[in-house]
């Protein structure tokens, strides 16, 4: 649904997206992660047919974008970072408005507005949107980026302003986008929220996608089949010899101890603890969470 | 390019400056100004026509060809009242054009709102062209307004204008809405070019100082002759300037001419008319070129030769329009020229 061929986009000679290959099937939630600068911000904008890319194309749906703008902003919803609407308007008004664009006739936009404003929790709220909060205007834009019923749906730091009742709001919304088959691209910088509502991640590092899949697939990557395991003990432990741990760090009395294993060997551990009649106080595999697997690979992206 | 993203814009653009306070104040500021102006102008124009009246009985109860031939040019036109009201739009017409274009881009800017507005279904060059159109209708609204106003206090004077009449003072309107969209257009552009509605607006008054007060101070006497050289004396005749200043301010400023009584020489006479000639040529050249140059000094010049007198020897208004050609041009390719600008600018805007 989502296809970046080689993109590039160089400003003043440095390119902000580096060659970018990029694949996201139709019904995917599709998080791209990155640190400040890594180009998120760009592809976006090279998708939503805003900037013009220096090369490579990127294409909406098989159309591509910089050929038929107008043809891939009518598939597509978006909402930018920097969110923005015109405050003298109340939030309805700025909905119908850009309900226009999409040739809606006025019962359907005010059929659409009004779902639109129940779906984000603001119906009834009667204030202009320069009265509102920025959390509120938040949930306006996601309703904003639905109002044409798109295929594919574009949000940039979505989350960055919400309370928690609107962070789960709007994974409500995005689970339920999917559901439908709606093909939605997440870029942030709130790791969990990603790990959280994302099928699948891409990471990007100056400009480049250094890796991309599904959260576990990443995750092994991450480990580079590795496995941490923390052991505990009351009394001191024996030394672990297995083939399969690659170092192991005891400490002074041999009561804890901070193994790496090719694979998870907790149960041979913990066999071997009770073969020594040791009593285990703990016996902890660490996962990476969605923040270590990030900054490994921004690590390395960034080496 | 399609038509309705642009005709949603400017829509969208046209409510919001007739729901605009800003909008709302020069407009009645406007229509005062130009009430009063009417008024003053009527008024006049009502005393100048019992003046001429007057005159002009005298001159058939005593029978002076001569001062009857002299009163054929002098009849005051209906126009005059205009030229009063003409004065004042000049000035707040002017302002109402900036005010209601300097923020057209940079608002969108500042309230974020320009990523999404330009992630609609919708061509850049319908945005701009939108805004535009939505204030041209704006003005348009308000200097139709401001013109059948003047009309009604004519008729309420009792002063109703034949059609040449009628086709002059549509003439005034049509001249004094193109001042205010130059000036709409050039607020557009600073609007495009800025970062923020402060400088834009800033910018925008700084280029209407210099094409209003600064670029005309040229066609000035004293200017003029400080850039290009006195006029030439008179043969037989010495002119002395005897200036007198402080550090602070001029305490005297004296301008002496003697005449000689020594017989004038023919060819000197000769030779002052041809460079006084060439002066004079010279100076109405740059005086024009001052005038074209500066929406205002066109704007007047149309102005003064629409109100001058109505008599036998008037020119007629399709030779008076012919007359005035390049200042009518002038006052179309200025606003076109900064809509141009200001559509390009608008075009090569970079998003981040």
């Amino acid at each position: 649904m989502i296809r970046c061929d080689h993109l590039t986009k160089i400003y003043n000679g440095v390119p902000a997206v580096d060659d970018l290959c990029l694949e996201i099937p139709a019904g995917e939630v599709f998080g791209l992660l990155g640190p400040n600068g890594a180009g998120k911000s760009t592809t976006i904008l090279m998708l939503v047919g805003l900037i013009q890319p220096t090369s490579g194309a990127c294409y909406i749906d098989g159309v591509e974008v910089a050929a038929h703008p107008i043809e891939v902003k009518k598939k597509i919803g978006y909402m930018p970072e920097d969110v923005g609407f015109y405050a003298d308007l109340a939030a309805e008004e700025n909905l119908d408005y850009a309900a226009r664009f999409y040739g809606l006739s006025e019962a359907e936009r005010k059929r659409r507005v009004d779902d639109l404003l129940a779906l984000v929790g603001l119906d009834g709220v009667g204030t202009k949107v320069g009265g509102y909060s920025k959390g509120m205007r938040q949930r306006l834009g996601l309703a904003r980026a639905l109002v044409n019923d798109p295929a594919v749906v574009i949000l940039d730091e979505p989350t960055a302003n919400l309370d928690p009742r609107g962070v789960l709001d709007y994974r409500r919304i995005v689970r339920s986008l999917a559901d439908r088959g709606t093909t939605v691209l997440v870029s942030s910088h709130i790791l969990p929220e990603v790990s959280k509502v994302c099928t699948s991640v891409g990471i990007l590092a100056r400009g480049r996608l250094i890796a991309s899949g599904d959260r576990e697939m990443l995750s092994r990557a991450a480990m580079q089949d590795r496995v941490t395991i923390d052991v505990e003990t009351v009394t001191p432990m024996p030394r672990l010899t297995n083939p399969e741990v690659l170092s192991a760090e005891y400490s002074q009395d041999a009561c804890s101890a901070r193994i790496v294993a090719k694979h998870d060997i907790s149960g041979f551990i913990a066999e071997t603890l009770y073969a020594e009649g040791i009593l285990p106080r703990r016996l902890a595999v660490e996962m990476p969470d969605m923040e270590d697997i990030l900054l490994s690979y921004y690590t390395e992206g960034t080496a | 390019m399609t038509a309705t993203g642009m005709r949603i814009i400017a829509s969208k653009e046209f409510s919001d400056h007739l729901r605009s306070r800003r909008f709302h104040l020069l407009f009645a500021i406007l229509a005062v100004v130009a009430a009063v102006g009417m008024i003053t102008g009527a008024v006049q124009y009502t005393k100048d026509l019992s003046d001429y009246n007057a005159v002009q009985m005298i001159a058939e109860n005593e029978d002076d060809p001569t001062l009857a031939g002299n009163l054929a040019g002098l009849k005051p036109s209906i126009l005059s009242a205009y030229s009063q009201m003409g004065m004042l739009m000049a000035g707040i017409g002017v302002v109402l054009g900036i005010a209601m274009g300097f923020d057209l881009v940079t608002r969108e800017k500042e309230s974020k709102s320009l990523k999404s507005l330009l992630a609609y279904p919708v061509f850049r060059d319908e945005v701009i062209n939108g805004k535009a159109l939505g204030g041209v209708g704006a003005i348009a609204l308000a200097m139709g307004v401001v013109l059948v106003v003047s009309v009604a206090i004519m008729t309420l004077f009792g002063i109703v204008p034949n059609v040449d009449e009628l086709l002059r003072v549509l003439v005034f309107g049509v001249t004094s809405f193109l001042l205010v969209f130059t000036f709409f257009a050039l607020a557009l552009l600073m609007s495009t070019v800025s970062k923020d509605s402060g400088s834009a607006l800033l910018y925008s008054l700084i280029v209407m100082i210099v094409l209003s007060s600064f670029v005309p101070i040229f066609a000035y006497t004293p200017i003029y002759s400080a850039v290009f050289g006195d006029a030439p004396t008179p043969p037989g005749m010495s002119t002395y300037s005897y200036q007198q200043s402080s550090s602070a301010y001029t305490v005297t400023s004296v301008a002496v001419a003697y005449k000689s009584d020594d017989a004038v020489d023919p060819e000197a006479l000769e030779e002052y008319e041809r460079t006084s000639r060439e002066y004079m040529n010279q100076k109405r050249t740059i005086t024009d070129i001052v005038t074209l140059i500066s929406p205002t000094g066109n704007y007047q010049t149309i102005l003064g030769a629409i109100s001058q007198p109505a008599g036998d020897n008037t020119p007629g208004l399709g030779s008076l329009i012919g007359a005035l050609v390049c200042n009518i041009i002038a006052l179309l390719a200025m606003p076109a020229a900064f809509f141009g600008l200001a559509w390009v600018r608008f075009m090569r805007e970079d998003i981040r």
